[in-house]
């Protein structure tokens, strides 16, 4: 049951990498910001203000289709995150005491590993 | 950006900027449009008679019942922007004191232009077609090709905003806040108009040159209120009640 409601609540979330977030955001303000400009222009060449309306409308739809689910290449550089120090209780064979030997973690100076 | 909430309100965020932006645009970009807009308004025929203001009315007023011929050319007010124009003509005459109280501006007729592309509306205008025309379509009127043809707001084969108004009658008929008109002179009919854009700012007409936006030429005619016809022998009862045009929008009036 938890696990089901894990899966739920990532795909409600739809989280993504550190990478994959600054490009949304860049792929964000660019098919706008084009969109905006294509949609005036086209707009004002052809004197058809509808044409503008829809065209911008389009492009939004567009980039909220690019930018909204979590796809799979906003998540192609997962962080490497430490493993855990301890084996979590009742898990039985959880991470092994001997991988955690030669890294050192330093919180505020002090050596906590 | 981290989850899709926040990409939705960010995407949606910056998609109102641009929107704005693109607005913005749209209105300022109406100052490169030219427009030469040029009218001819004649007076044909000017009438004052009593009549009551409604039906139970005791109030006897004078009306002043103004025709007129219009030939104007006001299609390159259309461009990209516009969705409509309200074009009027007022007909105004100084008061009996010029020195203490203004000059009084009435509206004698009125019509709302669409755009080509503007959704319909009952209250648009309807242009009447010419006697000619009429003529000549009658044998053909049960196609309902030529009934389309008859209700734009443009003579047939023409543009918006060009109006060829032949002895027209007045929508509103117009009084006096005395309810004396008859005899008044130093009258003036005049065509104004208010560009309805669907985004940016309302523009009234104007005499002088702006940019590429010039004045209107025309559309002005000086005219003299007559002497009241002869109603002194009818009843109070048997006058008639002068109710405006405002319940027959859309038709020519």
């Amino acid at each position: 049951m938890d696990a089901l409601l894990d899966q739920a609540r990532l795909i409600w979330e739809g989280e993504i990498d550190f990478k994959g977030q600054r490009l949304v955001e860049y792929l964000t303000y660019a098919l706008l910001t084009l969109t905006g400009l294509i949609a005036f222009f086209i707009g004002l060449s052809t004197q058809d203000i509808y044409r503008t309306l829809y065209i911008g409308l389009g492009g939004t739809a567009l980039t909220f289709l690019i930018a909204v689910p979590p796809w799979p290449f906003y998540n192609s550089n997962p962080l490497a995150w430490l493993p855990a120090k301890t084996a979590p209780r009742g898990m039985g064979s959880g991470v092994d005491r001997a991988q955690l030997q030669g890294i050192s973690i330093e919180v505020d100076g002090k050596k906590i590993s | 950006m981290h989850n899709t909430l926040t990409r939705i309100q960010n995407v949606f965020g910056f998609f109102t900027s641009v929107a704005f932006a693109v607005a913005a645009a749209i209105a300022l970009s109406v100052v490169l449009s030219s427009q030469t807009p040029s009218a001819s308004l004649e007076l044909r025929n000017v009438q004052v008679v009593k009549g009551r203001p409604h039906y139970y009315s005791t109030k006897r007023e004078e009306y002043a019942h103004v025709k007129f011929d219009l030939d104007a050319d006001l299609s390159t007010l259309f461009n990209w922007n516009t969705k409509q124009i309200f074009a009027y003509i007022t007909a105004s005459y100084p008061s009996t004191t010029p020195s203490t109280i203004p000059a009084s501006e009435a509206i004698i007729w009125d019509a709302i232009i669409p755009a080509d592309n503007a959704p319909w509306h009952q209250n648009t205008y309807i242009h009447p077609s010419s006697k000619a025309d009429v003529k000549a379509k009658k044998p053909a009127k049960r196609g309902s090709k030529s009934k389309k043809d008859t209700t734009k707001p443009y003579p047939a084969g023409a543009q918006p905003g060009i109006l060829k108004l032949s002895s027209q009658k007045p929508k509103y008929q117009i009084t006096d806040i005395s309810g004396r008109i008859a005899e008044r002179s130093n009258a003036t009919l005049t065509l104004h108009w208010n560009v309805q854009p669907y985004v940016g700012a309302l523009v009234w007409d104007s005499k002088r040159s702006i940019g590429r936006w010039q004045g209107l030429k025309g559309g002005e005619s000086k005219f003299e209120f007559p002497p009241l016809k002869g109603t002194e022998g009818v009843k109070k009862e048997d006058l008639k009640v002068e109710a405006g045009g405002e319940r027959n929008r859309g038709k020519p009036a």
